[in-house]
């Protein structure tokens, strides 16, 4: 796709040849970023990165952004760019109480994935997705497409879900480098370096349970469980807060995992992910009337963490949630 | 083996029968009676009524009006499984997707003698062997009733019908699409059952046949029967110009003196238009009575 | 499972032929009970948790009141409370998809037909998608039983709106039906469901013998026996629509009745199966195929064949997707699916029919 240098003119030129070919091409990483001449010194613009196989280009930082998913709604909040955003869409839960007041007044859009027109009804300039389904053509738009009227998209690095753009596993420099990626992108990397200094700090602060508990990361479902698993966020989370994930060893960042598997494994400790579509109550509910989950030690005694969904999937909330989960550690009895 | 009815009364015997579908009167008011050991034939042109009226009184389709009495009852009153030990029909084509042996077809023949919770047994198993032996079926009693040419399938068909032991036999057009030696098999074998007491009533299009073999003749056109008795009495020109508009002469055969139709060519000239039916009225020629010809 | 059983051949053997085909029927009974005491007995043994053969028993016959399990309670319950029942609820799907998919093969005069052809899948499909999404999970099965049923009516009552209520009529009816419910279930998932509910959707669509609990296996098992026990005894007015409606009246059967308690009855049965597992496909579509190319087409000797047949394939199915990734877990409708679709394909090159 060519550099979109002097948009509002190539854009509509653009346009005409995109429409044309956005229906069989696929997102290949572009040659822009030989193309792109380097940055003047002293400004960070124009700024081209390589976003899941998708190259985007920023000339300056992006004014209108439609946020979807917590995960990008609170990046956003987190590094003081709220206004900057013109609405959300697609929340996995309440905001955080750190940013809840600036989040307040902006508008939500949908409380779903809003489709193509909807999307460009709100003329943003940047579409900032926390799944990559978020940006296909079902969802808010094709992302070439979006391009080609001069849409940006970014897709949170962590949900890439292509090989070579999956971090495999995700590790906290991850979602480190996410925001500082995040702050140069709006240039506002002061914010993404205090931030990431701050929550760095209160990684490095904690001390990780050192008494080898076992967990299960409880997302969903009632069936058939899905769990957090090997490679993803819950993982890094888990390894932090110094737990045992009985999924570790399952190549996938999430996973559906068979009841059997896990009343073998018998997790010291569940970590229940509370959303509005599925509660922690009603997860308590189901591990306590299924008859071979209920003689689980872990459910006869209690021994639940609760993390909110937003704070589940990788992005400012995740040493938060570490945190939650050890003050919870330390409030379950065992040796 | 004849199964003697123990009802009193003929075999068959319809009292003003009509059925009527989709708004249009197939059968108008039929009144017939089929004795037993007695080959009817029941004659007519395409689309006169004839397959409609066996299967009504095969239970196949209910008549919208009128009484149909086998062997002196009431149809309506009997239950269905009685009816089908009294009544067999031999329909003019039966296809199925099964893959069947042609035993597993006679033995279908059993289904109204067999109890809800049995299957077929030994004794039945017999009666489907002999039946097919009386139809003449046996040489291809082993095989796959797939594999079977439309000659031979008839005879399977026949022989299931022979297995519901029936004393009033219905056969829909059972010489259709065979040669005339097979044609001359197949009646020759109605006959024989006639001869052996079994009430037959069939369908047929082959006038001639149905002149030399059959004992009583039922022309039926537009759904009413137009004569009946012996052939030789009212197969005569005038009704065959009537119900079929073709012109013919009756001779007496030389062997037997049954009668032996001659049909003339058409005179009119084929492409124009043929008015066939003198108006559908009613003309009843008078019959004889019902006894037929040994 | 001995209301499953015909032990006496159909014909009793007369000449080589016949003597040799019943004793053969009589042969496949055997191996087919055999073979379904062996899956049931071995299929528990096997999953995720690393259990041997003997403690399994052993656990099992502890609660069946012989001696003690030498297993923890945790273990014990994956054994007693996991597997057994799901175990035992393949089974009786299993059997139960096969009849119901012989008879609607029969009754419908269509070798396609399955037991989800008037609407039931459809209508079950909708009913569970609606509870899933409502939140209503628990009441799944009582939802996913009422939609089959209703389907049903609605399918019945358009067949029958418009004349005769002839077998093409009742299926291009649930044809029609099935593609309303699909529509308004795609409608429902599209429109509420959230996050990770597509995922349990999914599952139950595709079939699922997952977090079976002992009321619903027992349920299964009920079902099968109260509704697919009398059906057994259709047989022989199943044989007698072989040669369609007329052929079938002029031996004596009531058709329309007959047609009507059949598939009320079918549809029953399909209904209890569903709510318990979900539309699982296949097993009522190519088993009684199978069995009818090895042991002919008399229902007497198809019904029960194809019922144990369907258990032995649904469990070992179900095996098949606890195991194979373990410890992850596929629907068994992926199972049966990527079977039985070539095993169908395969079947009909193989068929002696002419048509």
């Amino acid at each position: 796709m060519p550099t979109l240098t002097g948009r509002p003119l190539a854009a509509s030129a653009i346009l005409l040849t995109a429409l044309v070919v956005s229906g069989c091409s696929a997102s290949a990483p572009s040659t822009a970023a030989e193309d792109t001449p380097s940055p003047a010194a002293g400004s960070a613009y124009p700024l081209t990165i390589d976003n899941c196989g998708t190259s985007v280009t920023f000339d300056e930082a992006p004014e209108d952004v439609l946020a979807i998913k917590s995960t990008s709604i609170e990046m956003m909040l987190a590094l003081g760019l709220e206004d900057h955003l013109i609405g959300t869409a697609f929340s996995d839960g309440p905001l955080a109480a750190a940013w809840a007041g600036r989040g307040a007044e902006i508008p939500v859009i949908s409380d779903k994935v809003p489709g193509q027109e909807a999307t460009l009804e709100l003329e943003p300039d940047l579409v900032y997705a926390g799944w990559e389904s978020n940006v296909t053509a079902d969802g808010a738009g094709d992302r070439e497409v979006l391009a080609s009227l001069g849409v940006n998209t970014f897709v949170s690095p962590s949900a890439c879900q292509e090989p070579d753009y999956q971090p495999t596993p995700l590790t906290f420099d991850d979602v480190f480098a996410e925001i500082e990626q995040v702050g140069a992108i709006f240039d506002a990397s002061d914010a993404a370096a205090d931030l990431v200094t701050d929550l760095q700090g209160r990684l490095e602060a904690v001390t990780p349970d050192d008494r080898g508990l076992t967990a299960l990361w409880f997302s969903s479902g009632s069936d058939t469980p899905f769990v957090g698993a090997g490679i993803g966020a819950p993982q890094m989370m888990m390894d932090a807060a110094g737990l045992t994930n009985i999924a570790e060893d399952v190549d996938e960042t999430w996973s559906s995992l068979s009841w059997e598997a896990i009343v073998d494994a018998n997790p010291d400790v569940i970590v229940l992910v509370d959303s509005a579509w599925s509660s922690a109550e009603k997860k308590i509910g189901m591990l306590e009337t299924n008859p071979a989950t209920a003689q689980l030690p872990a459910v006869v005694s209690g021994r639940y963490l609760i993390v909110p969904f937003p704070a589940g999937e990788a992005g400012v909330r995740n040493v938060e949630a570490v945190e939650s989960l050890l003050a919870q550690l330390e409030a379950i009895d065992l040796p | 083996m004849t199964s003697r009815s123990p009802l009193s009364g003929a075999p068959l015997r319809t009292d003003g029968v009509s059925f009527s579908r989709g708004g249009r009167m197939l059968i108008d008011g039929i009144d017939c009676t089929v004795e037993a050991g007695s080959l009817t034939a029941l004659v007519g042109p395409n689309g006169a009524g004839k397959s409609t009226l066996l299967h009504l009184i095969a239970a196949a389709e209910a008549p919208t009006a009128g009484a149909i009495e086998l062997g002196g009852t009431d149809a309506r009153s009997m239950r269905r499984r009685a009816r089908a030990r009294y009544t067999a029909l031999v329909e003019q084509q039966a296809d199925t997707d099964l893959d069947l042996s042609v035993l597993d077809v006679v033995l279908l023949g059993r289904t109204p003698h067999l109890s809800v919770l049995g299957g077929p047994d030994q004794a039945d198993a017999e009666i489907a062997r002999a039946a097919l032996g009386r139809a003449g079926a046996e040489a291809f009693s082993e095989r796959r009733f797939q594999e079977l040419s439309g000659g031979e399938r008839q005879r399977v068909l026949l022989a299931r019908a022979l297995a519901q032991k029936p004393t009033l036999l219905l056969m829909d057009e059972p010489t259709n699409h065979l040669d005339i030696h097979a044609q001359l098999h197949t009646l020759g074998l109605m006959r024989k059952l006639a001869d052996d007491g079994i009430a037959i009533l069939a369908a047929l299009h082959d006038l001639p046949l149905a002149a030399r073999y059959a004992d009583q003749v039922i022309v039926v056109d537009h759904g009413r029967v137009v004569a009946s008795g012996a052939p030789a009495e009212i197969l005569t020109p005038e009704l065959i110009q009537l119900v079929y508009g073709v012109r013919a002469d009756v001779l007496a055969h030389p062997v037997d003196g049954s009668p032996l139709i001659a049909f003339s060519p058409l005179e009119t000239d084929p492409t124009n238009r043929v008015v066939r039916r003198s108006g559908g009225d009613d003309v009843i020629v008078a019959a004889s009575g019902p006894r037929g010809r040994r | 499972m001995t209301a499953l059983t015909s032990d006496q051949p159909a014909i009793a053997p007369d000449t080589d032929r016949r003597g040799r085909s019943g004793a053969r029927t009589g042969a496949w009974t055997v191996a087919l009970i055999v073979a379904l005491a062996l899956s049931i007995v071995v299929s528990v043994t096997l999953g995720p948790a690393q259990i041997s053969a003997s403690e399994v028993w052993g656990s099992i016959l502890s609660h069946l009141g012989i001696g003690e399990s030498s297993l923890t309670t945790l273990r014990d319950g994956i054994i007693w409370q996991l597997r057994m029942p799901r175990v035992l609820a393949a089974a009786a799907v299993g059997a139960g998809l096969a009849i119901c998919g012989a008879i609607m093969q029969a009754v419908l005069r269509n070798p396609l037909a399955d037991p989800y052809l008037l609407g039931l899948s459809s209508g079950a499909s909708f009913g569970a998608v609606l509870v899933i999404v409502l939140g209503f999970s628990i009441a799944l099965p009582l939802a996913a039983f009422g939609g089959a049923l209703g389907a049903l009516a609605l399918t019945l009552v358009m067949a029958g709106a418009i004349g005769r209520m002839t077998a093409s009529r009742t299926i291009l009816a649930g044809v029609a039906v099935s593609a309303a419910l699909g529509a308004l279930t795609s409608l429902v998932i599209f429109w509420s469901a959230t996050g990770d509910t597509y995922r349990e959707i999914l599952g139950w669509l595709l079939g699922s013998l997952a977090g079976v609990t002992w009321p619903m296996a027992i349920l299964a098992l009920v079902a099968i026996v109260v509704v697919g026990g009398p059906l057994m005894l259709s047989a022989g007015a199943l044989d007698a629509f072989a040669f369609g409606d007329r052929a079938a009246a002029s031996l004596g059967v009531s058709v329309e009745r007959t047609r009507w308690i059949l598939l009320g009855a079918t549809a029953l049965l399909t209904g209890c199966l569903v709510a318990v597992s979900g539309s699982i496909g296949f097993i009522g579509l190519v088993v009684p195929h199978a069995v009818r190319l090895i042991v002919g087409a008399r229902h007497r000797v198809l019904l029960p064949l194809s019922a144990l047949t369907g258990a032995v394939v649904l469990i070992w199915a179900d095996t098949l997707a606890r195991t194979i990734f373990d410890p992850r877990e596929l629907p068994v409708g992926v199972v049966t699916a990527l079977i039985g679709a070539p095993l169908f394909g395969l079947l009909l090159l193989r068929s002696r029919r002419i048509s």
